[in-house]
């Protein structure tokens, strides 16, 4: 009996507070109160670094909550006399104004048979800002309403609203995008395109074009759309890589950097190497062991065999056989320092020299056995010299240029490049628009605003295409139709992340060349 | 059966959320839930323009957007109930009507406390620059009765000078009754029936159940950034990264992963149902 009696109290409760738990009506002795509402916000205090369970952290959230509240709870109210009276027409998908329209008829809106309108992005945007009360048959519309009435894909997405909201916020000026009224390619042939050296320099200045409030990133450069050849096709084959046995020819020959017999790439399981060590010195292994491979030092000072013992017939190809190499001469020209001579000094070597230069002497001319021979000599240092040796240029294959042709540095270069570079327009106008991708708004900087003429609009700063990280990345087709589509105006990515929206572009980027034309 | 003082903590958690569909997201409107949400430990997005100050982005107001796990998991504890729609047709007129009068009354009212507002704003005037002498007092409250008398017939309160309500929610709107009502967690199933969903999902429970708080981690990479406590007043300690248990991941993502990680001072969790 007694608990049926709580349970009715409850529900007396419940049906008391019913309505009035959920209510956001203010009261008009609170509407002429609102006058004297601060128009500051609280500046957010550290935060803490971990929970403690103490009662100061508890009530310092206490705090934060009741301030979070307090800010969100705080209902819009305004001035019937400032408020802009409009209403929503929803076979149109447009709002009409009924008063005036104040300052932001300036960016916003636009006129037709002598009303003036707003966009549906715009007026929701105004009603948030409070400058905008929408009526829909002669009652007012509720922020609620205005993004479930106003928002859709015919005419704007929730989305692409948060990104218009957030840069009106910012103060640009935000406006559709049209294709159909940008210039023709033929127009955009006009603007000259710019020089190598120039794209260079403005790379070095420019930063990415998004408002500096938000992240902003700038992509890497575009791929070329031409195959990449592997350039960097390592050369190192396993197979020529072995282990040189420790002759016993070669025992005073030093190694150099040997490191306790580890090779370079041994992995900290000891016992695998081991093995490799105790394998036979010639077998395939692709381990490298220093301590076992002579490095003769030519250089030091210290007394050497003036002969290399030749290697070990197992790695020379075929039927090879290498004698002693005598290195005499070699360790001679070595360690050797630059004597700076006067020039009266340098004459006189000059002199010596060619005193002492025989003909005879020439090896090569000792090789012609008539004079035939030693002509055909003659004209083949003669082409040499002059540039043009015969074992390159009386082949099948011959050399790219003639060294003899004068040709500008940059003009060789392109003349030898195996790739070659492309912008990213390039094949653009040729691609067929996507449904899903498409560029939605134009953007205009804010301190434009007080010239700005909405009859002519000027260049936009930057054009907007909206996209969430649940979605798939843009790819270099999408880039393209996406830029072509805009002409010289860059292309910038918001894409949306519930609360937080991130701005990327691409940027076209030349490699720089040193060459100075 | 609670008790009552304790009936804000218990009324809290066992109230039905409202939802509104925008564009297919779903968006919390009234405060009671937004606050109800908050207790539950879910954090959500808030996407509109704050009301004190609409131009600027640093803190921004209602609507919540939940995520698809918030939203989930609202559903799966029956806390969730659709939030019904403006009717478009039914009583239109009486509708108005009654609007019209609600207008008018507190167009009276705040007539009312305007002239209020005058004549406490003349008397502290009046009084204070007086307060020196001492020998007009009679004339002195003579002259304040005449001219509070003068303010009776000459006042005017001008219909532009109304102060008027733009409601953030439909239960903020006067004619509106049912947006107020207590609703039925009748929230239906909206799932995307991918792993990938899934396993967020599983992430997110498992995680909210051991007194995380999380959100969206898109910028940084991730799938949730966690907190150790309420947003508020903490930092996010991880970036939570939700995987397949079989789904083969490459080298490189999780370097660069770990990387971003390290740039933000976070911590990054490779979080994988079983």
């Amino acid at each position: 009996m007694l608990l049926l009696w709580v349970v009715n109290m409850a529900d007396q409760n419940k049906t008391d507070t019913e309505g009035k738990l959920f209510s956001e009506i203010l009261s008009p002795s609170e509407l002429f109160a609102a006058r004297s509402r601060s128009h500051k916000i609280p500046v957010r205090g550290q935060k803490d670094f971990f929970p403690n369970d103490s009662d100061e952290q508890r009530q310092r959230l206490e705090q934060s909550l009741n301030e979070h509240w307090s800010l969100i709870s705080e209902e819009r109210v305004e001035r019937l006399g400032n408020l802009v009276k409009a209403i929503w027409i929803p076979s149109d998908q447009i709002v009409e104004l009924q008063s005036p329209a104040g300052k932001f008829w300036q960016t916003m809106g636009f006129s037709e048979n002598g009303k003036q309108y707003l966009l549906p992005e715009e007026a929701l945007y105004l009603m948030e800002c409070g400058n905008v009360q929408v009526f829909y048959r002669d009652l007012p519309l509720s922020i609620q309403d205005g993004y479930e009435r106003f928002l859709s894909s015919a005419t704007v997405s929730l989305q692409q609203y948060q990104v218009f909201g957030h840069l009106k916020r910012l103060g640009y000026v935000v406006h559709r995008f049209d294709p159909s009224s940008e210039p023709s390619s033929y127009a955009r042939q006009l603007n000259l395109p710019q020089s190598r050296d120039r794209a260079g320099r403005q790379l070095k200045r420019k930063r990415s074009p998004s408002p500096t409030a938000t992240c902003s990133y700038t992509e890497a450069p575009v791929e070329p759309t031409v195959e990449k050849m592997e350039e960097d096709k390592c050369s190192l084959e396993g197979d020529h890589v072995k282990k040189l046995a420790a002759s016993p020819d070669i025992q005073t020959a030093t190694t150099s950097g040997s490191d306790e017999g580890r090779s370079w790439w041994t992995t900290d399981d000891l016992g695998a190497s081991d093995k490799e060590l105790h394998h036979s010195p010639t077998s395939r292994s692709s381990r490298w062991d220093f301590s076992s491979i002579p490095f003769p030092d030519v250089g030091s000072s210290e007394r050497h065999p003036s002969c290399l013992a030749p290697p070990e017939p197992s790695l020379l190809p075929g039927d090879l056989t290498v004698g002693v190499c005598d290195i005499a001469s070699w360790r001679r020209k070595i360690n050797l320092r630059m004597v700076k001579m006067s020039s009266k000094e340098q004459k006189r070597e000059e002199d010596k020299r060619r005193r002492r230069w025989d003909v005879n002497k020439d090896r090569e001319v000792r090789r012609c056995r008539n004079w035939a021979e030693y002509h055909e000599l003659l004209a083949r240092r003669q082409r040499k010299r002059k540039g043009r040796p015969a074992h390159l240029w009386n082949r099948e294959v011959t050399p790219l240029h003639d060294p003899r042709q004068p040709i500008p540095t940059g003009e060789l270069l392109d003349k030898i490049s195996v790739i070659k570079s492309t912008h990213l327009l390039e094949g653009a106008s040729r691609l067929k628009g996507s449904e899903e991708w498409r560029i939605c708004f134009n953007v205009y900087q804010p301190d434009t605003v007080a010239d700005f003429k909405k009859s002519n609009p000027g260049k936009p700063y930057s054009r907007m295409c909206v996209c969430s990280f649940d979605g798939p990345v843009p790819d270099l087709r999408v880039i393209k139709l996406l830029a072509f589509q805009s002409g010289d105006i860059p292309v910038v990515f918001a894409v949306v992340d519930h609360g937080d929206i991130s701005f990327y572009t691409f940027k076209d980027f030349q490699l720089p060349t040193d060459v100075f034309p | 059966m609670e008790e009552s003082p304790s009936m804000d903590d218990h009324q809290d958690s066992s109230l039905v959320v409202g939802v509104g569909l925008c564009d297919s997201a779903p968006l919390l409107w009234r405060l009671q839930d937004l606050k109800t949400v908050r207790s539950l430990g879910l954090v959500g997005a808030l996407l509109g323009s704050l009301p004190r100050t609409p131009r600027q982005n640093q803190r921004l107001g209602r609507p919540l957007l939940l995520l698809p796990e918030e939203e989930k998991l609202l559903r799966d504890e029956e806390a969730a109930g659709a939030l019904p729609g403006q009717n478009q047709d039914v009583g239109g007129v009486e509708l108005q009507r009654r609007f019209e009068e609600d207008q008018q009354r507190s167009f009276e009212e705040q007539s009312v406390l305007a002239l209020e507002d005058r004549k406490s704003a003349l008397l502290r005037a009046m009084t204070s620059s007086h307060t020196g002498s001492e020998s007009g007092a009679e004339a002195v409250d003579e002259a304040l009765r005449r001219r509070l008398e003068a303010l009776d017939h000459s006042f005017t309160f001008p219909q532009s000078a109304m102060a008027v309500q733009l409601s953030t929610a439909r239960a903020g709107l006067s004619y509106c009754p049912e947006a107020r009502a207590h609703l039925q967690a009748n929230w239906p199933i909206r799932e995307q029936n991918s792993p990938r969903s899934d396993a967020r999902c599983q992430v997110f429970r498992d995680l909210r159940g051991r007194g995380f708080f999380l959100t969206s981690a898109g910028k940084f990479g991730g799938d949730f950034l966690v907190y150790p406590g309420d947003p508020l007043r903490f930092h996010a300690h991880f970036i939570a990264v939700c995987l397949m248990l079989d789904e083969s991941v490459c080298l490189l993502d999780v370097l660069a992963v770990a990387r971003l990680g390290s740039n933000v001072k976070k911590t990054v969790l490779l979080c994988s149902p079983t």
